[in-house]
């Protein structure tokens, strides 16, 4: 019971996290803005309302845009949950996004397959493509003991300038105005549910299998379970017997095919040509989201919907009223700072912890002293 | 004897100026663990006064208190005579205590002078920018008055440490410290920096300063010190003028037994070597032999205890006998294959076992679950997988049966495990080392820090175990557990085995004493008669 007392906690945590970075990002717009609460509208309630004169109504076309902005961000959140669980802070997702992207994009115009087979080829080369880059810095990590923090960073750029190279120099379709690649084949472009412009595309349903998938993974295996105790103590881990180098490299493997698995699928569901100059963005959402999920799996949805929400209110609000977009990155900060700080409400943390233990002890008193007069 | 001790604490409580008063002082953790138990400390004015006592006696706790990083559950503490409430260090600091910790608090990147005005640097005109001439003024100026010898311009982390002690003692002098207290502080010096730290010492008392010495090498105490109080699980056993006790009679007072637990065991069946060890050896990264020509083997269905004060060498042993740590020379071999280098999964699959003496690094997974934390040896196994995917219904099981079996008292196997209290933490270990029927367990400081029940309970799991065949190595720095638990015993003291009693049954506590402080060692031939073949 008292376990569950903690969940509540922290799940009350999270929600005092996101109201206070709400308070925060409303002061700011009070401040910014000539009419702060038609932005704020826009912010809180523009990304499912439509505000009408007769009336305000569901906007299910919005929603589903939503849904459909998720679906890159499920899996980069995902990676991130894996690594992160393993205690490896590895943020080349973003070099793997755009990688499994490049490669599936590659894949898709070049090979030829039927419809159906195609996707699942070019998506599964995108994620290969995504594990292989990901063994640089684990095998770094692991055999020099260099951080993967600093090999990870750096190597998205890397890996996006050797992009751009292939893009403009070889790939290339010459007679566009600007630099992308020639069109997908139609076989290998990931259809919508439904054909309704939304950009939902099956990708969601393959997100969504995802998070179950590594929800299976990292708490019904062997192999997930050695990647959690690791990130909880290492020591613990050789001690016991884990190979705790390969266990290692495998957490950042599994994290960039999932980052290379969620570019291809955003690329051939988005798109008609590769035409990213630039990384994408959703590694760093990812993180965003695998610290609001707390690194597990069953989150991710759920907090990707609360960035995509918010991305899109944002979006809004600078269309519709004189507040600047860059506010979400106020917001974000904001969030990030509260649910980061291990500190924030420690204290009322501690006095949970305090009473646990105290009843805990007297508990255990009370077995003992009746222990001791049985025996 | 115990009258004794409280005619003389009378006799000395009239006399007068007493810097330092703490009167029944008691600490309670807040895990349950008494540390302190009415506990009287007494500092005259100008004197050195060393604390004595084993690990886990008390005193770090006790001198904590006095430096305000610990606040008593009870009992007063009065400063030249003036009762104070020692919120802080900040405080202590202000009353004119310093504290040099066995383990420096030195910023490595910066400079000698830098360090020693931390946080107090002086400032040039602006007031913003450290004024580092006055800073190494500041540093020069002490270290001559107080005739400490240090180099103010060169950076902590390429100086030795000798002189990194120096630095400490200058830091606390600096911030105005009448009252100097120093934790271990020739545990990690060699023999000339050490003598030179006594004379500088010596010098800093003809000033005026009073210093708390904490230390368990009876030599030094007896060296330097005026008088010294010593401690036993917690308790004061008295206060004495160093020049009016011997050694013996120290050693007595320190190691001698409480309560004594008994074990019951029949008498052990020795049958083949499963551990033998052969001339280990081991040199630390500052340059200090922790292990020299180690030897010794334990055969199947004993228990062979390791007594010591700790660190002696025997940490050091039990991370070579685990690939924790490699050693320079010598072998180790279980059931004749050697072990050295091999990853810890090999050495568990030749049915090696170790409970750990951190049980918080190493024994367990805090923030895991009771059930996640049981299975951590043995989670590969086919038994515990369905394919791909744990079998849940299995692993619920065992888990729930060695909570069972080892009365480990939790409110489900999905308990976090640094919900647990001490003992039970330690239960969780011992069940998951205990379980898997290892041919060789290795029990480093089994019972350490639990309460009586738990020792009792995880004593008797120990010895059931060897009388069904496991060959034990137990390592311990409590007489009393040592002595009741093994059969045979050997003692360590500098690294070296000193002593070898083939028949722990007959020893008492002065015996043993004298050994483990390096009072009298054992011939060579004596010694040889452990490494069986």
């Amino acid at each position: 019971m008292s376990d569950r007392r903690l969940i509540l906690f922290n799940l009350l945590r999270g929600l005092a996290a996101i109201l206070l970075a709400l308070a925060v990002a409303a002061i700011f717009i009070f401040i910014s803005s000539e009419e702060p609460l038609t932005a704020l509208k826009y912010l809180l309630l523009g990304p499912v309302v439509s505000f009408k004169a007769t009336g305000n109504v569901f906007n299910t076309t919005s929603f589903l845009t939503i849904l459909a902005a998720m679906i890159p961000t499920i899996f980069s959140g995902l990676a991130v949950c894996v690594m992160f669980s393993a205690n490896q802070f590895n943020l080349a997702g973003e070099g793997a996004i755009m990688l499994g992207g490049f490669v599936g994009a590659l894949l898709g115009i070049y090979l030829k397959l039927n419809t159906g087979l195609h996707q699942v080829v070019c998506v599964l080369a995108g994620a290969l493509a995504g594990g292989l880059i990901m063994l640089i810095p684990a095998v770094l990590k692991v055999k020099l003991g260099a951080s993967e923090m600093v090999t990870s960073l750096m190597m998205n750029y890397v890996v996006m300038f050797v992009i751009l190279h292939f893009l403009n120099f070889v790939f290339a379709d010459r007679s566009k105005g600007a630099t992308q690649t020639f069109p997908f084949l139609e076989t290998a472009k990931i259809p919508e549910i439904v054909a309704n412009g939304t950009k939902l595309t099956w990708g969601f349903v393959v997100a969504l299998i995802f998070v179950v998938i590594i929800a299976l993974f990292m708490y019904r295996t062997k192999w997930g379970y050695a990647i959690r105790m690791i990130g909880i103590n290492q020591s613990f881990a050789q001690y016991s017997g884990m190979q705790v180098g390969a266990v290692i490299v495998l957490s950042q493997v599994i994290g960039g095919m999932l980052s290379g698995m969620g570019g291809s699928i955003e690329v051939l569901g988005r798109f008609s040509t590769f035409l990213w100059r630039e990384l994408p963005g959703y590694g760093w959402l990812g993180i965003t989201i695998a610290i609001l999920a707390k690194n597990n799996p069953i989150f991710v949805p759920f907090a990707a919907f609360f960035i995509a929400y918010l991305n899109k209110g944002c979006d809004l609000m600078a269309t519709y009223s004189d507040v600047p977009s860059e506010m979400i990155d106020i917001i974000q900060a904001a969030i990030f700072l509260f649910f980061a700080a291990e500190q924030f409400l420690a204290k009322y943390r501690q006095r949970i912890v305090v009473r646990n233990a105290q009843r805990d002890l007297a508990l255990q008193e009370a077995a003992a002293s009746q222990g001791g007069s049985n025996s | 004897m115990e009258q004794e001790v409280i005619v003389e604490q009378k006799e000395i409580v009239e006399q007068e100026d007493f810097v330092v008063q703490m009167r029944g002082i008691s600490k309670v953790y807040p895990n349950g663990i008494a540390a302190n138990k009415d506990v009287d400390f007494l500092l005259r004015r100008g004197e050195i006064h060393a604390i004595m006592g084993e690990n886990g006696a008390g005193k770090s706790t006790l001198m904590k208190i006095l430096f305000g990083l610990e606040q008593p559950t009870s009992g007063e503490i009065l400063i030249n005579g003036q009762p104070v409430a020692i919120t802080s260090p900040s405080k202590a600091i202000s009353l004119g205590i310093g504290m040099v910790h066995q383990h420096f608090m030195l910023v490595p990147s910066l400079t000698v002078a830098e360090n020693i005005v931390l946080g107090m640097a002086p400032t040039n005109k602006s007031r913003l920018l450290v004024d580092y001439k006055k800073a190494v003024q500041i540093a020069e100026e002490n270290a001559a008055r107080y005739n400490l010898r240090i180099d103010p311009n060169a950076k902590v982390m390429d100086i030795p440490v000798g002189m990194k002690q120096k630095v400490e003692i200058l830091k606390a002098l600096v911030r105005g410290a009448k009252i100097l207290i120093l934790d271990e502080p020739t545990a990690v010096l060699t023999t000339q920096e050490t003598s030179e730290l006594f004379k500088e010492l010596v010098a800093l008392k003809d000033q005026g300063f009073t210093i708390v010495f904490i230390s368990h090498k009876l030599k030094e105490i007896k060296q330097i010190t005026d008088r010294l109080t010593i401690m036993r699980g917690g308790r004061s056993m008295g206060v004495y003028n160093t020049a009016d006790i011997s050694e013996s009679e120290i050693s007595r007072l320190m190691v001698g037994r409480d309560v004594v637990l008994k074990v019951v065991k029949d008498k052990s069946q020795p049958t083949e070597t499963v551990l033998k060890v052969r001339d280990l050896e081991y040199t630390n990264r500052w340059n200090k032999k922790m292990l020299d020509k180690v030897s010794f083997s334990v055969r199947k269905g004993e228990i062979l205890g390791i007594a010591g004060v700790e660190g002696n060498g025997q940490r050091e042993l039990v991370e070579m006998l685990f690939n924790l740590n490699v050693p320079d020379a010598g072998t180790v071999t279980v059931c004749g294959d050697s072990i050295v280098n091999l990853s810890q999964d090999k050495i568990r699959n030749r049915g090696v076992s170790l409970v750990p003496e951190d049980r918080m690094t190493y024994g367990i997974a805090d923030i895991a679950t009771i059930e996640e934390n049981v299975i951590s040896d043995r989670f590969g196994t086919k038994r515990f997988n369905k394919g791909p995917l744990f079998n849940m219904r299995e692993i619920h099981h065992e888990s729930q049966n060695l909570i069972v079996d080892y009365r480990i008292l939790a409110k489900s196997f999905k308990q976090q495990v640094k919900m647990l209290s001490g003992g039970n933490i330690q239960k969780v270990v011992v069940a998951r080392e205990l379980s898997s029927k290892p041919t060789l367990l290795i029990a480093d400081q089994p019972t350490r820090g639990i309460d009586v029940g738990a020792t009792e309970f995880i004593r008797n799991e120990i010895v059931e175990l060897s009388r069904g065949g496991t060959a034990v190595l137990l390592v311990s720095a409590d007489l009393n557990e040592v002595i009741e638990l093994s059969d045979s015993l050997i003692v360590m003291y500098g690294g070296k085995i000193v002593a070898y009693f083939e028949d722990s049954s007959q020893l008492d506590d002065v015996t043993m004493g004298e050994y483990m402080l390096g009072l009298k060692h054992q011939t060579e031939e004596e010694i040889a008669k452990v490494s069986y073949e």
